[in-house]
């Protein structure tokens, strides 16, 4: 009985110590990965309107899912190297899904296939990598083509069907901004033949450059009734060109994205076209969990922009696409 | 008592336990006494006072940060750029500093209760507070891998670009507040109370969209004496978010948004007839030519250069060099000079026409910038490093190769961050810089030189290969210790082993003795008493003298095998002694002579070594008393300087040595012999009596041990050919 006991108690304390243990183990293990997915969302940049407001869309729905969100950007907009070492850096990191918008196409495309192939789901926003949608891979676009059509016709509004159109902007380094432009001239064309655009810019990647090409065109060149700015930073250098030359009253100037939206209720600037990114973050985040559920239907979802004039800046669908609370 | 102690398996685990538990008790104290280190920090960026070239602590994310003139400035307008320096654990606690902003439509200040930063905007958890001039406001607010701004404070009269705040944060308990206070000593307070706040992290100095440039940092911990001093008694407001777009009814709030721009735009009215940098190779090399162009300014130190997209312009001498911040905007109008492959402006003019709009390096390999064919310009390319200097206080000169190239790398600036610590020579390193090809810095020996902005213009992108010459003799070394240490264990646990066996024959022999022995003892008195009351030349009385005989014969056996078990204090008396006494008892004070003699000088024998040698000794000395019937046994020990030899002779019957008929013994003396690769030698013919020699090779020194393996060789070769 003597004997008996102490094997008996030994292998109860062993059980127990084992038992401890596993529990140790078992609590670092989950304390190390937690019980939910992370998903990576990398936009172009953060800290602006136009990917802030994206923020606030993805982490709303996330939080319907109970994911994770890791945000976060390049310090520039223009920093390829930078947000593809991010996208890396996410990868390696374990998540569980990824949620971006390329800097460039050509240069996120290697990336953005590689974590396909690795089975990372991915879902590209706001502009086509060329790379064919699947089971992994899916896109959430804005409808360019909608945009430039707005452009063009507020331009006939403003215009009353007659003059002269400047074209700032065109880049070609984003397969969304080349539709924004031909879809603008399509308009233009089709619905008011006696608008006619007179000059042409390539897009550059600083305001001050953009301010540069608006104040020779405005100097130097053939007089414009109107000006279309089809990125942020020729929206705002052609304002500041304008304001430089105090035609800010006296030539429309119609541009795109929510980089500077105050002049617009000054009437300094005519209107901008927005992206709706708040509703782009939304639509990424739902395609994220259909594919994370293997129940991905839709490969590509394409999200209207907004025309915001001084009429239109204190709607609630502005106001919302302009949301900023992406804590709350 | 102990190693009952131990046996019983319930109380290992609980020993373990008590240990574990010790361990994390001490653990959890020294953690807390770690973690309430006192928050303590100064920094007046002066390295030529203290001799110093940069001071650790520092970690850049983003940002071209560097130490000039008493102030720490970032020179890039990144977004989100931050320095991060102080405790993860560092909870209440106040810093301030004189900040100044570089440029327009941006913000900077402090990053407080800050932890897992990385490179990216707001990429960390903590506070921001700080100036902004893109709406003239005091800005606090949280980061959480996005920005959650909390409040907006209009400073009076306004945010201005290189103008001087000093900038207060104080984050006690869950209250952060922060002042700003002009030159001409205007405050504007904001302040909110974070009921889920974070309660510590470490500080940082964070420019968002413009350079900035802070000096003069202080920090200590904070006392609620501290708060109430900045805010007063009032419990401040929780946070709420300002609206996006301040309506227009909110005349003051829209001003802030409209007005910095048109301030802004005073100063950015440009040359129109400017001409692209490259177009200054078109110009008459023999007529003086003044030109205006207008770029990005690249580099500021030792020399300025500007860069539009199709070149780039050394500026040396420039006047409003010093104003000017890498990114700005500028225009220029100055002499130009032709170079052989890029020019310069001279006695010129630099205006500054914007701020924070850097260009991107472009990225050429070595072989390409070598063509200089990118003079001038903003280059990313890599490079194997192969030396690294620092020239006074002021420069560090990174040698490297690249294929066929070589070029150097060059900071004009130490930084504060401790990039460079990082860098090992043999390294691959990505690096950005302006490139060069005037001889000044690439000094005619190399191609092209490569300015950098700052040292985290170089960025380890592969470490060093591992096989170099310092790992090799390093890996030699730790294989050297290793196999010692293994020699050493396995040394131990034989040396363990031979001592339990000892142990084991020693109560084997006392056992034999106590029962075995005793009761041939005993056995043989009774035999003896019955013999006497026998008659004497009776048939029973000789069988029991015989019977008598064979019990006193086996007594005798059993005395010598239990003397063989038990080797005595051998260690103590030595193994000349042990062997004398052992050979004495196997022959009982009989006939035969025991000659002991011991040459050399008596040295420590290993235990195992001594062991094995008495073993075959006695087992020599037994043979000869059970066999060959000596009259003298000569014991002979020499120790020499590698090895000890034993003989055993005696002058007994002697046999014929064939191989095949080696009795038990003999073939044990072999084993144990081989047992310490020793060499055994047995000599014998029949009416010449026999010789066992064992000759056994001691551990040290090294050297000899080689030339005994040698030595066994070549008798090993010798017994193959006949010759042993």
């Amino acid at each position: 009985m003597i004997f008996s006991r102490f094997p008996r108690a030994s292998n109860r304390h062993t059980q127990i110590l084992l038992l401890l243990a596993l529990s140790l183990s078992a609590m670092i293990g989950t304390g190390c990965r937690r019980g939910v997915p992370t998903i990576a969302v990398i936009p172009r940049t953060c800290g602006t309107w136009l990917w802030e407001a994206e923020h606030t869309g993805v982490e709303r729905q996330a939080a319907a899912y109970g994911f994770n969100v890791y945000w976060n950007a390049p310090m520039r907009e223009d920093d390829v190297q930078g947000q593809i070492s991010i996208l890396s850096h996410s990868l390696k990191s374990g998540v569980q899904g990824v949620i971006v918008a390329p800097v460039e196409a050509l240069p996120l495309r290697t990336s953005v296939y590689r974590a396909v192939q690795d089975g990372t789901p991915v879902i590209v926003v706001g502009t086509d990598l060329g790379l064919a949608p699947g089971k992994k891979l899916a896109y959430v676009l804005n409808d360019e083509r909608t945009g430039g059509q707005m452009a063009a016709r507020r331009i006939g509004a403003v215009l009353h069907g007659h003059g002269s159109v400047a074209v700032l902007g065109i880049s070609n380094q984003l397969t969304g901004s080349a539709q924004r432009a031909r879809s603008l001239e399509a308009t233009l064309a089709a619905e008011f033949p006696n608008i006619h655009v007179i000059f042409r810019s390539l897009a550059l990647p600083t305001v001050s450059q953009e301010q540069q090409v608006a104040e020779k065109l405005l100097v130097e060149g053939t007089h414009v009734d109107a000006i279309v700015s089809l990125t942020e930073a020729s929206t705002r250098g052609a304002f500041y060109a304008l304001i430089e030359f105090d035609r800010t009253r006296s030539t429309p100037l119609v541009g795109f994205d929510q980089n500077i939206l105050a002049p617009v209720r000054t009437g300094e600037i005519d209107s901008v076209v927005i992206l709706n990114t708040y509703q782009m973050g939304r639509s990424a985040m739902r395609l994220m969990a259909d594919q994370i559920s293997g129940n991905l239907r839709e490969q590509y979802v394409i999200v209207q922009p907004q025309l915001v004039t001084r009429e239109t800046i204190d709607s609630s669908a502005v106001r919302e696409t302009l949301d900023l609370n992406w804590f709350m | 008592m102990i190693r009952k102690w131990a046996r019983k398996p319930i109380l290992w685990p609980a020993v373990a336990a008590t240990l574990l538990l010790a361990t994390a008790i001490a653990a959890h104290f020294v953690y807390l006494e770690w973690k309430h280190r006192e928050p303590y920090f100064q920094d007046d960026f002066d390295r030529a006072a203290d001799s110093q070239t940069r001071k650790g602590g520092w970690q850049a994310f983003g940002g071209t940060w560097q130490v000039v003139h008493g102030v720490m400035q970032n020179i890039a307008d990144d977004r989100g750029a931050k320095l991060m320096n102080g405790d993860t654990h560092w909870h209440d606690y106040m810093v301030e500093a004189d900040v100044q902003l570089l440029g327009e439509t941006g913000d900077a200040g402090f990053v407080i209760r800050s932890t897992d930063e990385e490179v990216g905007v707001d990429s960390y958890h903590g506070y921001f507070a700080g100036l902004r001039d893109l709406d003239d406001t005091l800005i606090l607010g949280r980061a959480d891998y996005g920005w959650h701004e909390f409040q907006a404070i209009p400073v009076h009269p306004g945010v201005y670009k290189r103008t001087w705040y000093h900038l207060k944060v104080i984050a006690y308990e869950c209250t952060i507040a922060a002042s700003a206070t002009t030159e001409k000593g205007e405050t504007t307070i904001a302040a909110v109370h974070d009921p889920q706040c974070i309660r510590a992290g470490r500080f940082g100095l964070q420019s968002y969209s413009t350079g900035a440039v802070w000096r003069r940092v202080n920090l200590r911990a904070a006392t609620r004496e501290d708060l109430e001093a900045m805010i007063g008694n009032n419990t401040p407001p929780e946070p709420n978010l300002p609206p996006t777009i301040p309506p227009i009814t909110d005349l003051s709030a829209f001003q802030r948004n409209i007005e910095p721009i048109r301030r802004e735009l005073r100063d950015h009215q440009a040359d129109l007839h400017a001409l692209p940098i490259a177009n200054l190779r078109l110009l008459p090399s023999n007529l003086p030519s003044r030109v205006t162009v207008h770029g990005v300014v690249t580099l500021v130190s030792p020399v300025l250069f500007v860069q539009d997209s199709t070149g780039g312009v050394a500026i040396p001498q420039a006047e409003a060099g010093k104003s000017v911040q890498i990114g700005d905007a500028v225009e220029v109008r100055g002499d130009a000079e032709l170079h052989d492959f890029s020019s310069v402006l001279r006695s010129a003019d630099v205006r500054l026409l914007w701020s924070h709009t850097p260009v991107p390096p472009v990225s050429v390999t070595a072989a390409q910038a070598s063509t200089g064919a990118f003079d001038a310009q903003f280059i990313e390319t890599e490079g194997r490093l192969v030396s690294e200097q620092r020239i006074g206080g002021s420069s560090e000169v990174l040698k490297l190769d690249e294929g066929n190239q070589s070029f150097v790398a060059i900071a004009e600036f130490p930084s504060m961050a401790e990039t460079f610590n990082e860098l090992k020579v043999g390294s691959r390193l990505r690096l950005r810089g302006i490139c060069v090809t005037d001889r000044a810095y690439a000094r005619n020996e190399m191609p092209f030189a490569l300015l950098m902005r700052s040292v985290e213009d170089a960025q380890m992108i592969e470490p060093p290969p591992w096989w170099n010459t310092t790992h090799v003799i390093e890996l030699i070394l730790g294989l050297l210790t290793l196999s010692i240490g293994i020699q050493l264990t396995y040394t131990s646990i034989k040396r363990s082993r031979l001592r339990a066996v000892m142990e084991e024959r020693e109560r084997l022999a006392m056992e034999m003795h106590d029962t075995l022995a005793q009761s041939f003892a005993g056995l043989g008195f009774q035999l003896e008493a019955l013999s006497g009351q026998v008659e004497p030349d009776s048939p029973m009385r000789m069988q029991l003298e015989s019977t008598v005989d064979m019990v006193r014969s086996g007594h005798a056996e059993a005395r010598r095998n239990i003397a063989a078990m038990r080797p005595g204090n051998m260690e103590q008396m030595g193994l000349a002694k042990a062997l004398e006494q052992a050979a004495k008892t196997i022959v009982q004070d009989g006939p035969i002579a025991i000659e002991m003699s011991v040459r050399g000088e008596v040295k420590q024998i290993p235990l195992r070594i001594g062991d094995t040698l008495f073993r075959i000794g006695q087992e020599a000395i037994a043979n000869a008393v059970r066999h060959a019937h000596p009259r003298t046994i000569q014991l002979r020990l020499v120790y020499g300087r590698p090895s000890v030899k034993l003989t055993v002779r005696d002058d007994g019957d002697g046999f014929s040595p064939q191989g095949e008929t080696a009795g038990f013994g003999i073939r044990g003396m072999k084993r144990r012999a081989d047992g310490i690769a020793a060499i055994l030698r047995i000599r014998s013919s029949p009416g010449h009596g026999t010789s066992v020699a064992v000759r056994a090779m001691l551990p040290w020194p090294l050297l000899s041990s080689w030339r005994w393996q040698i030595m066994r060789m070549g008798r090993w070769k010798r017994w193959l050919h006949g010759k042993a």
